[in-house]
């Protein structure tokens, strides 16, 4: 009987305990769309609470893992990260009996990383520094004809080194293996204009000030100015795509609600709206049927001009061996 | 006596000296340990440190970065203590109130606030046209004018406090006593008050000088990748790059570099206020 009781006290008191699990994306509107849509109506069907940090942050993780007690439980990194953090041993495979990966774009599944957005770089001007925008990456590094300050993402990434690439004239089809001199080379003429920037929030400041009246921009970011009322052209063709991925750190305490968040960020229904309200394409193949016409041909995928995905499998490999290169570069 | 009478007072100490060895202490140990140990047992990490010209260049910006912005902050928070010391109480309680404000307003949001004034658009730039000085925008930000401008300003109140503190000590009578021995303005300045104030100039260079060093937002923020401090290049290290034996190998720079401009303060001005 007593033990009976205590059974019961337990089974009553169980939801109440139930750990509350952390999610970890990198902050500003993106991690807000992911709180809204993901993690509030995860806690409300599962029960399982969820607390937001951030921002991501490779040293954390990788220092949380080797101490064995990962506090983050999902987290949103890029997807070449994902992929070499996998070999690398630092990531939990993912469980597919609780993840449908029958309706994931298999260009972002792997062992332990699937894809929580994409988004396509893009070259973005501002109307009222040039009567004709700048259409292609060649003009991007014609300083003649649209002269000014020129903005690119700084940390090392996929984006602005195959920009650079297809300006000075690679064939689309023959960016891989990065030829890192020539790409050098051609940034180098530019090296002077270039002013970096290292959040989207700042991307959106130098563009809507005139301070960088051109650049090369995470779309989701424009298509948050535009909805702000801000004119700004934007220039898709040969838009360069990249991925976050969602990831669970080896070890991280709540595996298993972790695993159901991930099911819940990348349904359908958590892709479409998530996608809806950022500009960031799903990942699901089954969201564009929940959306807004209207709004899903504002996405990197519903654009008909010519668009290139950067190969992560290529970045996870070169990776450290890019970074180097790229940040000394920079310093030079 | 006086001696053990001083050292009473330890055992109140230990909960925060606990919680800087727990905290600060040891993580700081254990990323420069892995400067030897990663990627194998050695020195490699320093001998990659200081046999790339990159990061050769990173080190010799930070030393010109932070002598630059010691020089200029000097300049300017010389008459401003000068200035707090003479002004009738009234006023200089209002530019005490200036000084101190600044510091109690966020490190980011006043970066923030320069890199909004200073852009070409930005209202330095529109009042300098405005006036006819310039015809076009002066580039004023993402380089080494927009970091200088940046940490000046946030460096100001340590410098202008400990000078402010020698010069309130100075006997007025000594000025006058030069003056009555037929010393001009500026020899009273060069040969009286100036030696006088060596002790805060000292200490305030040497503070100024220690904490642009480390300085990170700031650069960050203001200033473009051409001059790359230290702090930034450790940054990408550890965070971008997860190469923790490098990284941690900048880091022991950066601190044994602190730590002997903190013995030297302590040889030619001895310890800190308060801690004598």
């Amino acid at each position: 009987m007593k033990y009976a009781m205590i059974a019961a006290a337990l089974v009553v008191a169980a939801p109440a305990v139930a750990q509350d699990m952390v999610f970890t994306s990198w902050g500003g509107t993106t991690q807000d769309a992911q709180t809204e849509f993901w993690a509030d109506p995860f806690a409300e069907s599962s029960g399982t609470g969820v607390l937001q940090d951030g921002p991501t942050d490779y040293g954390k993780l990788k220092a949380m893992v080797e101490a064995g007690s990962p506090t983050w439980d999902v987290v949103d990194v890029e997807f070449d990260y994902a992929l070499q953090a996998g070999q690398q041993g630092l990531l939990e495979p993912l469980d597919f009996a609780v993840i449908d990966k029958s309706k994931l774009d298999p260009r972002f599944v792997s062992e332990y990383a699937v894809g929580s957005f994409y988004y396509s770089f893009v070259l973005g001007s501002n109307p009222s520094a040039f009567p004709e925008a700048p259409q292609t990456y060649a003009d991007l590094f014609d300083t003649e004809k649209f002269p000014g300050k020129r903005t690119f993402y700084k940390w090392s990434a996929p984006g602005v080194i195959e920009a650079a690439l297809l300006a000075d004239g690679v064939a689309p089809d023959a960016l891989y293996p990065l030829d890192l001199d020539r790409a050098f080379a051609k940034l180098d003429t530019i090296k002077s204009e270039i002013i970096w920037w290292t959040s989207g929030a700042q991307s959106q400041q130098l563009l809507a000030s005139g301070e960088a009246p051109l650049g090369i921009f995470w779309n989701g970011r424009l298509a948050a100015l535009q909805a702000d009322g801000m004119d700004v052209n934007i220039a898709w063709d040969q838009n360069i795509t990249a991925a976050d991925a969602l990831v669970v750190p080896k070890g991280a305490a709540n595996k298993d609600a972790a695993m159901a968040f991930i099911a819940e960020a990348t349904s359908a229904r958590g892709q479409a709206e998530f996608a809806a309200a950022t500009g960031y394409a799903p990942i699901n193949i089954e969201a564009a049927d929940l959306m807004d016409p209207e709004i899903r041909a504002t996405l990197p995928d519903a654009q008909s001009a010519p668009q290139i995905d950067a190969d992560m499998a290529y970045w996870a490999e070169h990776r450290d061996e890019i970074g180097s290169r790229w940040y000394a570069w920079q310093a030079e | 006596m006086a001696a053990i009478a001083a050292r009473r007072g330890f055992g109140f100490a230990l909960p925060a000296l606990a919680l800087l060895v727990a905290f600060f202490v040891m993580p700081v140990m254990w990323l420069l340990l892995r400067s030897v140990t990663e990627p194998g047992l050695g020195f490699q990490n320093y001998a990659t440190l200081f046999g790339t010209a990159t990061y050769a260049k990173v080190f010799l910006n930070t030393f010109m970065v932070a002598g630059i912005v010691t020089v200029i902050t000097l300049l300017l928070a010389f008459p401003v203590a000068w200035a707090l010391v003479i002004l009738p109480p009234r006023w200089s309680m209002v530019l005490f109130a200036i000084v101190i404000l600044s510091m109690w307003t966020n490190l980011l949001a006043r970066t923030y606030a320069w890199m909004v004034l200073l852009q070409r658009t930005g209202l330095v730039n529109q009042i300098l046209m405005g006036l006819g000085i310039t015809d076009a925008p002066l580039e004023l930000v993402n380089n080494l004018i927009g970091v200088t401008i940046g940490m000046v300003y946030i460096m100001l109140p340590f410098m202008i406090l400990p000078i402010y503190g020698v010069i309130r000590q100075i006997d007025a009578s000594v000025l006058q006593a030069a003056s009555l021995c037929g010393a001009t303005r500026w020899q009273a300045l060069w040969r009286v008050l100036l030696p006088l104030c060596v002790p805060g100039i000292a200490s305030g260079v040497l503070m100024v000088f220690v904490m642009a060093l480390g300085y990170y937002v700031t650069p960050s923020l203001l200033g473009g990748t051409s001059h790359m401090m230290l702090a930034e290049l450790i940054a990408q290290l550890v965070q971008s790059l997860v190469n923790w034996g490098l990284g941690g190998a900048a880091a022991f720079v950066l601190l044994v570099a602190t730590l002997a401009l903190y013995a030297l303060q302590i040889r030619l001005v001895g310890l800190p206020k308060g801690a004598q």
